[in-house]
């Protein structure tokens, strides 16, 4: 082996146990460490958000937006990247609309992200770009706006800063109105900007499903007018009105007062955002005649010309005596719905028996749910007869002892309005999705029938009979025929436990055009100052409702009928 | 035949290369374009509220009475007209409905 021969030996050899290293090496990075590297890789040129749906929007019958989505800024900061957090704090605060000091706290804290403020308006977040501080940064989240302020919102409810519905429509609905949330993977380039997503066939993530209401914009705005000016007017301590569809039970309007502002929750708590129409419950009074009536007429206990004695005004019953606002003799059935005497209601509902009674109450839809569309509904308080006292019979027959909610007595009437059927009342129409397709379409649904058509039409023309010429006088609508009944009920003093003189809640309920009905309206003001029967408090209330909503409608007045016959 | 192959091969080589690149060039593209669609789209939901909060009833009315000076219609000023020839409920001329209802409601207040 000459020398030659040997240097190439050991160059051979080196250059193998070269290749050998990188061919270890090559094992070790493709093989043994294949999955951590990969991962290590991925982190470094992937990002991964979870992108979310915008929440679906809420429009009225005709589409005009009662709540919807808006992307706005929400800011941050990084404490350990700001060099000065009292510079910082100075110069956010007057955008920010935060004290210099809370501010100045937070970035002092030893943490690597804090939230500054959720959710602010567009032109803040213009303003802190312009700014552009060091350690100060936003993203973008949907905020829910409810562009009307306060209207419709004890029906809408609200979102909490989750964006999850904590109230009303945006609580029942929640499942429908949520956008949908998905993990979506971002390439990033060296300087860590966004090139595209993995999977070029990644779907953006889909919106959350809109609701149609059945609720019209312009009536509800009227309700809410002419609710607030009553109670302002009346003092009280709060109110209802609904507006309903008696054919379909689509609910057009649904006002509660005080009224609340949807866009500003924080402040405010459950008392004021609760939807009185549907879970407070109230002794109805005299509207409970109405029921009464419908019993003894279908039962043919009754007929419109049937004499009744009104006891003079008194009369005494299981030790106890009862009353009429006025003195009243010998009167009809029909009088005594029109006069709306509680002796006559009390003598009736005795005729009719408490069974045959309760059955009826039942079948009105009192003690359960109408289980409109809204959540927090309660189904009031009827006890079954077993529970009953001496005095219940009377009692319950001129609306005591029994606890309805506004949405189940307007509900009732409804079924007279609409020959004897009850229809199931609702506030969504339509739910459709992102692309403006149709998802599910609610129609009216009958829940049973309460009475026979000749009944409710005999009981219209009674209930005619209390606006033109009896306790309800004031809801008449020139140029329609009205039907409705007042109510006028003593509330129980929660410090005595009786019957409370000062206290009370005036009502009306009816129906228009009484030969057609295109609306049922109910107006409860409760504990009304002064003057507070339902025929004075609330009978003018449903006029100016009525009045307004008709001519909104195009419903013709009976004269123009008539001028329009003439002239064919 | 060898020269031809490398030529070819360098083809093959360039292509590859400059689709890698182009692919990288259209990421961006589609990002800008998916950025300039989120602002938009931002931009019409604001506008969206902006009109719906315009256009409320409330504020409506509050123009009409504070500053227009306008009143909400005494009974019997308003006339109903159907003249959609679909739903005749009136059958006379629009000027015959307009002249029957000056006559039985004039300017001021129902008779």
């Amino acid at each position: 082996m000459g020398p030659s021969r040997g240097r190439r030996y050991i160059l051979l050899h080196l250059l193998l146990a070269g290749f050998g290293v990188i061919l270890f090496r090559l094992v070790s990075l493709q093989v043994l460490q294949a999955a951590e590297l990969t991962a290590r890789a991925d982190r470094q040129h992937q990002k991964s958000v979870t992108m979310e749906g915008a929440r679906g929007t809420v429009t009225d019958r005709h589409g005009k937006v009662f709540a919807m989505n808006v992307e706005v800024p929400s800011i941050f900061g990084v404490p350990t990247s700001l060099d000065s957090p009292a510079n910082a704090a100075r110069s956010l605060s007057p955008v920010l609309h935060i004290r210099r000091e809370e501010i100045e706290k937070k970035l002092r804290q030893d943490r690597h992200f804090v939230w500054l403020a959720r959710k602010v308006e567009p032109e803040q977040g213009r303003r802190l770009e312009q700014l552009s501080i060091d350690g100060i940064g936003m993203v973008m989240e949907g905020r829910r706006f409810y562009p009307k302020g306060p209207l419709l919102a004890h029906v809408l409810g609200f979102v909490g800063m989750d964006g999850v519905g904590l109230e009303g429509l945006e609580r029942r609905y929640e499942s429908q109105l949520h956008g949908e949330k998905r993990l979506t993977i971002l390439q990033r380039d060296a300087l860590g900007r966004t090139v595209f997503p993995k999977d070029l066939r990644e779907q953006v993530p889909a919106t959350g499903q809109a609701l149609t209401l059945t609720i019209d914009e312009v009536i509800q705005y009227i309700a809410e007018k002419e609710l607030e000016e009553a109670v302002d007017h009346a003092r009280a301590k709060s109110g209802t009105i609904i507006v309903m569809e008696p054919r379909t039970g689509a609910v057009l309007a649904m006002a509660v007062s005080p009224r609340f502002d949807p866009n500003a929750v924080a402040s405010l708590t459950a008392d004021r955002w609760r939807n009185r129409a549907l879970t407070d419950t109230y002794e109805p009074g005299s509207t409970m005649k109405v029921v009464v009536a419908a019993a003894a007429l279908e039962e043919r206990v009754m007929m419109p010309g049937s004499m009744l004695f009104g006891e003079n005004g008194r009369m005494t019953i299981a030790n106890t005596t009862i009353h009429d606002h006025e003195k009243l003799g010998w009167m009809t059935f029909a009088q005594m719905i029109q006069k709306s005497s509680n002796i006559g209601a009390a003598k009736t509902g005795m005729l009719v028996g408490d069974q045959r009674l309760y059955r009826y109450l039942q079948a009105f839809g009192f003690g359960q749910r109408t289980d409109i569309d809204l959540p927090g509904e309660v189904s009031g308080l009827l006890k079954a007869p077993r529970e009953w006292g001496r005095r219940s019979l009377a009692s319950i027959s001129m609306g005591q002892e029994v606890g309805v909610t506004p949405l189940q007595m307007i509900t009732a009437v409804s079924a007279i309005a609409n020959d004897g059927v009850l229809m199931k009342p609702y506030v969504v129409a339509e739910v459709r999705d992102q692309k403006g397709q149709r998802m599910k379409e609610i129609l009216p649904q009958v829940k049973r029938r309460v009475v026979s058509p000749a009944t409710a039409h005999t009981l219209t023309t009674i209930m005619e009979g209390v606006v033109s010429s009896g306790t309800g006088t004031k809801a008449a609508i020139p140029g329609f025929r009205v039907a409705g009944k007042t109510g006028t009920a003593q509330k129980v003093d929660p410090r005595t436990g009786t019957y409370s003189s000062a206290l009370s809640i005036g009502s009306f309920v009816g129906f228009v055009p009484a030969d057609a009905p295109r609306l049922t309206i109910i107006v409860v003001i409760d504990e009304p100052q002064g003057e507070a029967w339902g025929g004075v408090v609330a009978a003018p209330v449903f006029r100016r409702v009525g009045e307004q909503v008709l001519t909104y409608l195009g419903v013709p007045r009976d004269d123009q009928v008539k001028i329009a016959m003439a002239a064919r | 035949m060898k020269a031809v192959a490398i030529v070819t091969g360098m083809c093959l080589v360039f292509v590859f290369v400059w689709e890698r690149v182009d692919v990288v060039r259209l990421g961006y593209s589609i990002e800008r374009l998916k950025t300039q669609k989120t602002l938009l789209e931002r931009e019409r939901d604001q506008l969206q509220v902006k009109f719906s909060a315009l256009t409320a009833p409330e504020r409506i009315a509050r123009v009409a009475t504070d500053k227009l000076g306008l009143m909400p219609p005494q009974q019997g000023q308003v006339f109903i007209v159907h003249p959609q020839p679909d739903r005749p409920l009136l059958a006379t001329p629009p000027a015959e409905q307009l002249r029957i209802a000056r006559t039985m409601f004039p300017v001021g207040g129902a008779k």
